[in-house]
Order: C-alpha cells, then structure tokens, then sequence
C-alpha cells in the first residue's frame, strides 16, 4: 500500500494535523521527519495512506493546516508530489 | 498552617497535580527531540495542555498557546516585543514590578500612568481614553490588582484599545482561573499569566496566550525543529520555547487547569470572594483596623489588603507566620500600586484565599490578628 508524508511546521502542527484527520476518521500518524526530507534540519510528518491524501488535503486546508511538502514514499525513496 | 498567600503562590494543590508531577518525572523525557515513547508522551502531553488552556481561554489554536516560566517571564517576552525605545506607552496605576521594571530597562520609554482611584471603574475608563487619544504605542493593563483584589474594567479598556487599534498587553497574574478571560473577545495582543497561581500549577510554569503578529525571542537556542536554520522559528510556540520544557510543571500545570475548569472559574471566583469578605467583617471589628474593600463586590477578587494603626504591618506579618497563618505583608512587589493608594510608606498586610480555603481557617486567621492586638504582642 502506498504511503505519503506531509510535513509540518511544527511538531504542535503536526499534533493538530493528526487530531483533525483522526477525527474524520482518516488514520494517520505524526512521527520525525526522514533527515532527508527535512530542509531545515529536523521536521515533524504526517504518515498516512496515499488513498487518503486528497481528502486530507482538503480537511487540513479547512482548517487552515496546510502542510509544507508532501512526498510519496516509491520503492524506498521520496518523492515530492504537488497538492 | 493556615494558607492565605495564594496571591504569591498556591500552595495547596490539586491531588492529580501531584500526581501528574511526579508521574512525569519518572516517564517523560524531553518533547521534539526523540521518537521514543518517553518523548512522545511529553509531547501528548505538552499538547494536550496547549489544548486545555487554549480552551479555557478562547484562544483559536494551541500554537498560540506558549509556556514560560511564570507570567513575569510572559510579560518580559511580551513587553520587550512591543515597546521599543522611545515608545509612548500607557498602564494602569496597579501594575506589578513585573511590567515596570521591564519597561524601565528599555530606553526614552515615555510612561504615562493612569492613577486613578481605588474601585473607581468608570473614571479609569475616561483617562484611559483620554490617554489613547492623544497617541500611545502600547497600553498594559492588570487584570487584577495583586495588592488590592481590584478587578480593573479590562474589557473596556480592550474595547478602546482595539478601536484605536493600539496593542494592549494583559496581565492576568491575579486572574488567570478566577475571572473569565477570553483572548479573542478581549483582542489582546498578548495575555501573560502564571501557572503557578490560579491555575493550580507547579511553580515554575506560566502561560503567554498570543495574538500578535510581531513577536521578539527573548532566549535564542535550540526547538527540535528547523536546525539548520539559524535564526528562530517564526513559527509558534517553538519561537517563543527554546531550550527543554519543564515537563512536569507542563504536566501538573495541565491537571491544574482541568481542576479549573471542572470545579468553574465563576464557582472559584464566587468562594474566593464570600471568604475576603467574611476575613473584612471579622477585621472591621477590631480597633484600628483600616480596609481596602470594593463596596460593589464584582469589583474585587478574593484578594484583600488591611492594616492595623499603630502596627508596622511586616511586623504583624511575621507575628501571623510565628502562629501559622501565611500572609504577605509589605509592598507586594508592587509599589506603584501603594503609591497610588497611598500606602507605599507603610505597606500592607494582604491575604489572598484560594479554592481549598474555608470559612473555619479565616475564622481562625481573624483570632489571632485580634489575639495579638489584644495582647499587644510585638516581636
């Protein structure tokens, strides 16, 4: 099953981010960035199925949670998918 | 010991505060740094604690929501964000050392203090207006005089800030958890307060609520996040939370707030005050005796300032402890508010109850301040 990661501003992000998908019953979970993905050293993800990206997305802009990138997770390596 | 200090610290806390306390201690390492279940507890629980507060006190989200050490370090980040040299800004005549000396640290600062009258709410509110219309930078207003009890007209003050578009800070040092507050409704730029008072929380805890968009680091260091970058996050909380959190406190200061709200601010507030105002009948009784009470009694808060004539009150302060009765006499780290009562040669004596006080220790405290005039017992 495929998986993304969207990361977040702040670890207290990512914790609201979390709360809001949990509660549309979306499951996911918050947890340190790869290194790799981490621009400005150290970052918090959301990791969830990628069949529930869009409707993440569109809950999270709702409540003005806008992750910063979002990555798919293909054979091992990350890569950066637009919203 | 009878307890009547809870204007300094309250002492008697919580059973889950506790217990939370030391359940921390034992299980919880340091928030945003490890992917272990001891950091992902302290982080649950740091958040969960943002949300609590967040909830008491209208704010919209937790990031804004910042812990501190105490409300004195809240107000510090919270002054030296908004006042720069030079600036024009205007306080009440009640404000705690914890406002003026910050704005006495930063240069040209041109103070102008609105002095006005014990409980005189609505002559408050004309010279504050009369103050903002002639330009002001900032305005810094206690909530609830420390010394006093007095409950100064906040909202209206907010209501003149807000129209003339002037950032107002608030300290809610005396009022956090004993009179409604609500950082959206009041428009507050920031709202300082301990956790360590009316919150119920360990000492070494405070909250600064934010709603302002230029925020000043007063410590510069690390926030598990953003490493790489140099400057500090402009992201809240971790602009304003560098360093490693005092997680126990953050634990026990989130039971505290829980108690709050389970028992009810105004169900607080209303035993606080029927108790200041049993202490006033039982000391008016005795001669010499002069008070500081409101006369309308949503006026005051739970705190009440007294002194005997003829007796130093430090005096009668260390006379009380000798007994067990914890008051605090003196200037209360506040002698712009003595000043404007006319109190700073003799401070007062004040006590200050809190939710676990009853009517039987005020009882008790009133005996012995009668037991020792009658005595004339002196140190």
């Amino acid at each position: 099953m495929e998986r993304c990661l969207m990361i977040a501003r702040s670890v207290t992000q990512a914790q609201r981010m979390a709360r809001v998908l949990e509660q549309s019953g979306i499951l996911c979970r918050w947890l340190k960035a790869p290194s790799v993905l981490s621009s400005n050293g150290c970052s918090y993800a959301i990791d969830l199925e990628e069949k529930y990206l869009a409707k993440a997305l569109l809950l999270l802009e709702q409540n003005r949670l806008a992750p910063l990138q979002i990555y798919k997770k293909v054979n091992g390596d990350y890569e950066e998918v637009s919203p | 010991m009878i307890y009547l200090d809870a204007g300094a610290t309250t002492l008697e806390k919580p059973a889950s505060v506790r217990h939370a306390v030391e359940k921390a201690v034992r299980t919880m390492s340091s928030p945003g740094r490890g992917s272990y279940p001891a950091s992902r507890l302290a982080e649950e629980t740091a958040f969960t604690c943002r949300m609590e507060a967040a909830e008491l006190f209208g704010v919209s989200s937790p990031e804004r929501v910042v812990f501190t050490q105490n409300a004195t370090h809240s107000l510090n980040i919270a002054i030296k964000s908004l006042v720069k040299p030079g600036s024009r800004v205007v306080i009440s005549g009640y404000e705690h050392n914890a406002v003026t000396r910050p704005l006495c640290a930063i240069p040209r600062v041109e103070r102008v203090i609105v002095d006005t009258p014990l409980f005189c709410s609505e002559q408050m509110v004309e010279e504050f207006q009369k103050a903002i219309e002639q330009g002001v930078d900032v305005v810094i207003c206690n909530h609830v005089s420390n010394v006093f009890g007095y409950r100064q007209p906040v909202e209206e003050i907010a209501a003149l800030c807000r129209k003339a578009d002037v950032p107002l800070i608030v300290d809610a040092s005396q009022s956090a958890g004993i009179v409604p507050i609500h950082l959206e409704h009041l428009g507050a730029a920031f709202i300082a307060m301990p956790g360590h008072k009316g919150l119920y929380g360990p000492q070494g805890t405070g909250l600064l609520l934010c709603n302002c968009e230029h925020i000043q680091p007063l410590l510069e260091g690390g926030t598990g996040s953003a490493s790489r970058q140099q400057a500090m996050p402009k992201e809240l909380p971790d602009r304003l939370e560098a360093g490693t959190h005092n997680m126990p406190g953050i634990a026990g200061l989130m039971e505290g707030i829980r108690f709050v709200r389970s028992v009810g601010v105004e169900q607080i507030a209303r035993h606080e005050r029927a108790l200041a105002r049993y202490a006033a009948q039982k000391l008016q009784e005795l001669p010499g005796a002069k008070l500081w009470l409101a006369e309308r009694e949503t006026e005051q808060t739970g705190v009440l300032s007294f002194m005997i004539e003829g007796r130093d009150c430090q005096e009668l302060g260390e006379l009380l402890a000798q007994r067990g009765v914890a008051v605090r006499a003196g200037l209360h780290c506040a002698p712009l508010a003595h000043r404007t009562v006319g109190t700073l040669e003799t401070g007062t004596v004040r006590l200050s109850p809190s939710a676990f006080n009853t009517k039987t220790q005020i009882d008790q405290f009133a005996e012995e301040v009668s037991d020792i005039l009658r005595k004339n017992v002196r140190l």
